[in-house]
């Protein structure tokens, strides 16, 4: 292997005399753990959603368990599939491709395996957290304090590891494909920490420190560009480097390709509040939100053509092979993504489409085609590589594309259809001037056939997924008893500043521009080259969040609202530690059709004390902003106990356990203290939270009975949970709203 | 006094302008410097690096033909 510049540029080192190489090999162990890891987690995360699918369409199958409830699984299944199926798989490609772009050896084999084990071992731990209820309600972001550290730790082995090796490199230029690996990097660490800032108030729980709209907007700045930073940028890495490597030729445009990665680092971190419209978002970030939001779609699909075009003159080898199916497939996937999203964040088209199933079709494009093809091509061509071998079954490959796109368009063109469906049911009026289907069960029953045909487009990509594992062991079966380790040489790079050539002074100013030496060192320095996205970065974030905690009149307070009692903050937690919040929001939009079917539209004072915020981002079921005094006490414990004895064709889970489940009495105590130090003003509750709940379930479990229900229930869940739903939305209906801060 | 107070008073919407036309610059700047034509070379070159020698010197004699 030879320096890849043709000839030396002005200023870059002369290739070493033979006697100079280095020798080395590359790791590729950790690129199989990785695979394997990509594989493992894939069925597991798949399986899931299959689940998760099969009780939307029938409840029966929560099978009347708590921890196989769907609010508890659906996290699950979201961060097995991106943190657990696409992290390990942009791992795989990430730890193959940087050794061979940088020429050199990972910087420590026992930094990429504590990585790996790491990753592996937050993944289970999540994977057992998230069904036992532990959980901080943030979506995507849901693992509870210990785990996030644990996160920190094992992301920053991951950057040291590389970073180092990009200091240790024999290759000057540093391909795009890196830039995007170094821009995920440091960005995912930004998210993370900034948007799991909490109190823990217990060894699995811990409440956010921020509240209500401060939340939401630091949850969204995260959640979008958790889908931005974790799902887009790490892919498009491997797509610059994967696709010239399946099509034997250099990207379309090399050029196109770095304004791809400028616009996406400049504008990516802005589209965040496009998930708040309409909220009780400031409307200045959610016009933010948006206009970044339509402006990304010209870098998305710059990006996909440049993708697209890198076939040229071998557009023939999407007939004949399966690699470069999945790839096209998976790119094309980015483009109609990139293309619905800057849609979906225009306020009027988000009208409709907001908390509704149209999302979720929107997201599975992007992570059954984009990141699912991208990651099933990449792996089929490392396959050869990786065992040394043979791929076992070219046949397989086929039928696992053809299962996995009609898989894609099944599940997609379903859950569309259940998006629009829903969405134009909720705001439709009759003749009267009253709302068609008043009754929300209603609008949930009409998506029942579509959510059977969603189960049914899973089924055939998971079938599909399984002829790739399959064919994954059979491969690795021939494998070779020893791997080869080619030896690689590679001059290594001069620790010297180049030299300048004293010609580079003349010419024309664009000569004279170009030969200076800052720009080339400029592009040799990884640490200023991150510095600088970084600052890009966070810059951005400073501007758009910022003012929402510092500015005032960002969040008008509201007097008459106060904090929970003790026995509601309680009952708030079982909500939070069941996952209600993946069905029901609690953020009623100005519209007429919402305030008529669920009251008066929801205010930013009304949730300062939303520690963490629950307006959530779907409604499987009806908002509940305004359900407080809208039941008797006692049609909740029905309710809970068995929705469908209430509600003949609801799809709810029952919560027969809420019934039988005992309060943490004195465990009130501490959480009270927490929100207490994270600043809302409890006075009394201070030091007698515990007999405060007390009196007041005793109140509750006596209005149960007396309203003919089980008695006995004053030390149950379900009256702290009774609580919470009766206190919801009552706060405003006392005072007028006032200009003011906490 | 809070920092909340201070800041709400302070009249900072003109640095988000600011920012806004730095940000404009750099990346016009950035746009700029992909496109000079003194470049070009370099990174046709760069654009072969995933490609192994043999792929990399086919794309490099078909452009030079």
């Amino acid at each position: 292997m030879t320096l890849a510049f043709a000839e030396p540029l002005p200023g870059v080192a002369r290739p070493a005399a033979p006697g100079q190489l280095d020798r080395f090999t590359y790791d590729d162990s950790i690129v199989r753990k990785f695979l394997f890891a990509t594989l493992i987690w894939g069925v597991v995360g798949m399986l899931v959603g299959l689940l998760i699918a099969l009780q939307l369409a029938n409840p029966y199958f929560n099978f009347n368990t708590e921890w196989l409830s769907f609010g508890r699984l659906r996290p699950l299944h979201t961060n097995a599939v991106i943190f657990a199926f696409a992290g390990n798989a942009f791992f795989c490609g990430c730890y193959y491709s940087t050794q061979r772009l940088l020429k050199a050896r990972m910087f420590s084999d026992r930094l990429s395996n504590f990585h790996f084990w790491g990753w592996q071992a937050i993944i289970v731990s999540a994977a057992v957290t998230l069904p036992l209820g532990f959980t901080q309600a943030k979506e995507y972001a849901e693992l509870e304090w210990p785990i996030d550290i644990a996160i920190a730790v094992v992301w920053l082995a991951f950057a040291a590891n590389f970073f180092a090796t990009l200091a240790k490199r024999r290759e000057r230029h540093i391909y795009v494909a890196l830039w995007f690996y170094i821009a995920s990097i440091v960005t995912v660490t930004l998210l993370h920490v900034f948007n799991n800032l909490a109190i823990p108030a217990g060894a699995f729980k811990s409440y956010s420190i921020y509240a209500g709209v401060q939340d939401a907007f630091m949850q969204w700045w995260y959640g979008h560009n958790a889908v931005a930073f974790f799902l887009t940028t790490p892919f498009l890495g491997l797509m610059y480097y994967f696709m010239p490597k399946a099509v034997e030729g250099p990207v379309f445009s090399y050029k196109l390709s770095i304004l791809h990665f400028w616009s996406l680092v400049f504008m990516y971190i802005w589209a965040g509040p496009h998930h708040l419209h309409y909220t009780a978002l400031p409307e200045w970030a959610s016009t933010v939100g948006m206009l970044f939001s339509v402006m990304l779609w010209a870098p998305s699909w710059g990006g996909m053509i440049n993708g697209l075009l890198t076939l040229r003159g071998a557009w023939h080898k999407v007939a004949e092979d399966p690699i470069i199916k999945f790839f096209v497939v998976g790119i094309t996937a980015y483009g109609m993504s990139t293309f619905e999203g800057p849609m979906l964040s225009i306020r009027s088209v988000n009208a409709v489409a907001h908390y509704t199933d149209w999302i979720i079709a929107h997201v599975h494009t992007g992570a059954l085609g984009w990141n699912g093809f991208m990651t099933f091509g990449m792996i089929y061509w490392l396959l050869p590589r990786l065992f040394q071998t043979e791929i076992y079954s070219h046949r397989a490959m086929s039928v696992h594309f053809w299962l996995g796109s009609v898989g894609i368009v099944l599940y997609v063109v379903a859950i569309y259809s259940a998006g629009v469906t829903q969405g134009l049911m909720w705001r439709a009026f009759d003749e009267t001037g009253r709302l068609a289907y008043p009754d929300f069960v209603e609008t949930v029953v009409r998506l029942l056939p579509m959510y059977w045909m969603r189960v049914v487009g899973g089924l055939f990509y998971l079938t599909g997924t399984f002829i790739f594992g399959w064919n994954i062991l059979m491969t690795w079966r021939r494998r070779p008893a020893v791997y080869a380790e080619p030896v690689i040489e590679a001059a290594p790079l001069s620790r010297l500043v180049p030299v300048i050539p004293s010609t580079a002074a003349k010419g024309s100013l664009v000569q004279r521009f170009n030969s200076v030496a800052w720009h080339r060192r400029w592009e040799g320095a990884p640490l200023l080259f991150t510095s600088l996205t970084i600052l890009a970065v966070v810059v951005a974030s400073l501007f758009e969040i910022l003012p929402t905690f510092l500015i005032k009149s960002n969040v008008p307070t509201i007097a008459s609202v106060k904090p929970y009692t003790p026995l509601e903050l309680a009952g708030r937690d079982v909500y939070i530690a069941n996952g209600c919040f993946n069905c029901h929001s609690q953020m009623i939009r100005p519209f007429r059709y919402e305030t008529e079917r669920f009251g008066e539209y929801s205010k930013p004072g009304e949730s300062v004390y939303d520690h963490p915020f629950l307006w959530g981002s779907r409604r499987i079921g009806p908002d509940l902003a305004r359900e407080g005094g809208k039941y008797p006490d006692l049609w909740h414990v029905r309710h809970f106990a068995n929705p469908r004895a209430i509600t003949a064709n609801s799809i709810m889970p029952a919560y027969e356990h809420f019934l039988t489940k005992k309060i943490d009495f004195d465990g009130i105590q501490k959480r009270v203290d927490v929100m207490v130090m994270l600043g809302v003003p409890y006075g009394d509750a201070v030091n007698s939270a515990a007999a405060i709940a007390r009196a007041q379930a005793g109140l509750i479990a006596a209005t149960i009975a007396s309203q003919g229900g089980p008695a006995n229930l004053e030390d149950k869940e379900i009256v702290a949970i009774v609580a919470y739903m009766q206190r919801l939305g009552r706060d405003i209906k006392a005072q007028p709203i006032t200009t003011g801060s906490r | 006094m809070k920092l909340a107070d201070i800041m709400s008073h302070a009249g900072l919407s003109f640095y988000a302008q600011v920012a806004l036309v730095i940000f404009l610059a750099v990346f016009v700047a950035i746009v700029i410097r992909t496109f000079l034509p003194s470049r070009s070379k370099e990174l046709r070159e760069a654009a072969l690096l995933p490609l192994d020698d043999a792929a990399a010197d086919r794309v490099r004699a078909r452009r030079n033909s």
